[in-house]
């Protein structure tokens, strides 16, 4: 599992990061994120319906990502 | 009409018919209609005459209506005055006025919505109250008619250019702004005097505190009657651009989550563009002579996103709101959408 930090940074920060590492490490199937920003959450849910990720949320700031295979 | 415009903002949009008659009622200025001097006489009666457009047009009785110098009170008028031991229910999508209200009360159900905005009416019993909107102030959405619900009903109807209310309600809200009438004027209409307290302290049986200025009622009674004239032609032209705008968006730009059902009120667009800045894109394109709001946190005043996005589960970052207006003619929204496109590629790029 790869480890985003995005801690501190602000929308769409956190989502530009987690896309780039997903686009870095095709091979990867499970991501952390690690986030403080209250649009976050709703964010990665919107970005993982467009893009056909499964996102969940581990704690306040602690999301998981899984890639389809 | 056909003006070349490039303001999308939600800004009042002050009618041309309206204008002289404010124009000329700050010129001539207004005597308190209350006492019994000719002038006095003379401003009750025009304000009787205008009452009686307002309730023609809105097509609720004359005598239910109030008026407001301070439209945000009217939520407060409207629904805590029919709040009493029963239950308030109120969708996630509801203005954040309302939502304080539901915020500062012991017995509020705030009602998850879906992807589209739609959530489900319950049934309720006789003495709770329902606050159902005519269509979603950031992103048109219409809800199911509240026919099922049992108690009472606040109704909304600040945002649609639709002015009419399900047939039964119980208290209702309209604001001068959205028929492009003169800002800082609502009308609130009562239906269940019976039922209905005054929240507000007060001594007499006066309903609402009194404070509006009749010029802006004469003049908002004028621009009512000129907007409904127009309506049916601007709703089927502003639902053209809006289909267009969401075929460019998706089709031109792409990477966007379009929040507005396609079945919403028209004039209300909000779409959201992925790996977007929205104060960026709202500033760039401000610098090419267009405003645009946006529900993104980054351009909120408290950091926090869009709460109607948030709850439909839709892309709060790189929003953008469009309100479409009568004179937007498809020439100014093409001009818009040419620098929309420009500005997103541009900012893509950077990033």
């Amino acid at each position: 599992m790869i480890s985003i930090n995005s801690l501190g940074t602000l929308c769409p920060q956190p989502i530009i990061d987690i896309s780039r590492a997903v686009a870095a490490h095709p091979a990867e199937v499970e991501f952390e994120l690690l986030s403080d920003d209250p649009a976050t959450w709703p964010d990665l849910q919107a970005w993982g319906r467009m893009t056909e990720k499964k996102v969940s949320q581990l704690d306040a700031t602690k999301f998981l990502i899984q890639t389809a295979r | 009409m056909g003006s070349v415009t490039g303001v999308f903002t939600s800004e009042n949009r002050l009618h041309p018919a309206a204008r002289q008659v404010l124009m000329d009622a700050i010129d001539k200025g207004w005597a308190n209609p209350s006492k019994i001097h000719h002038s006095s006489r003379e401003l009750a009666h025009l304000l009787e005459q205008s009452r009686a457009i307002f309730a023609s047009h809105l097509n609720v009785p004359s005598a239910s209506l109030h008026f407001l110098g301070e439209p945000a009170l009217g939520f407060h008028l409207g629904v805590n005055g029919l709040l009493h031991s029963g239950d308030l229910y109120l969708p996630a999508t509801s203005r954040q006025e309302l939502l304080a209200i539901a915020q500062g009360s012991k017995k509020a159900t705030v009602l998850p919505v879906d992807l589209a905005g739609s959530w489900s009416i319950p049934q309720g019993s006789r003495d709770d109250l329902l606050v159902w909107s005519t269509a979603n102030i950031e992103t048109g959405a219409h809800a199911s008619p509240p026919s099922q619900f049992e108690g009472r009903i606040f109704v909304d109807a600040t945002a649609d250019y639709s002015l009419a209310i399900p047939s039964r309600w119980s208290t209702a809200l309209w604001d001068s702004k959205s028929w492009c009438g003169p800002q800082g004027l609502a009308v609130l209409a009562l239906s269940e005097t019976a039922l209905w307290k005054n929240p507000l302290p007060h001594i007499d049986q006066r309903v609402v505190p009194g404070d509006f200025n009749p010029a802006l009622v004469i003049a908002s009674a004028v621009a009512l009657q000129a907007f409904e004239a127009e309506r049916i032609a601007a709703v089927s032209a502003i639902a053209e651009i809006n289909s267009y705008i969401r075929d460019f968006v998706t089709a031109e730009i792409g990477d966007v989550d379009i929040a507005s059902p396609a079945s919403g009120s028209a004039h209300l667009l909000s779409f959201s563009f992925l790996y977007l800045h929205a104060e960026q894109l709202v500033e760039k394109m401000d610098a090419r002579g267009f405003s645009l709001d946006s529900g993104s946190a980054c351009i909120s005043a408290n950091l926090e996103p869009s709460h109607v996005l948030a709850a439909m589960g839709r892309l709060t970052h790189g929003n953008v709101r469009l309100h479409l207006y009568p004179d937007h003619s498809i020439e100014s929204v093409r001009a818009m959408l040419h620098a929309l496109k420009e500005v997103v590629a541009e900012l893509r790029t950077g990033q």
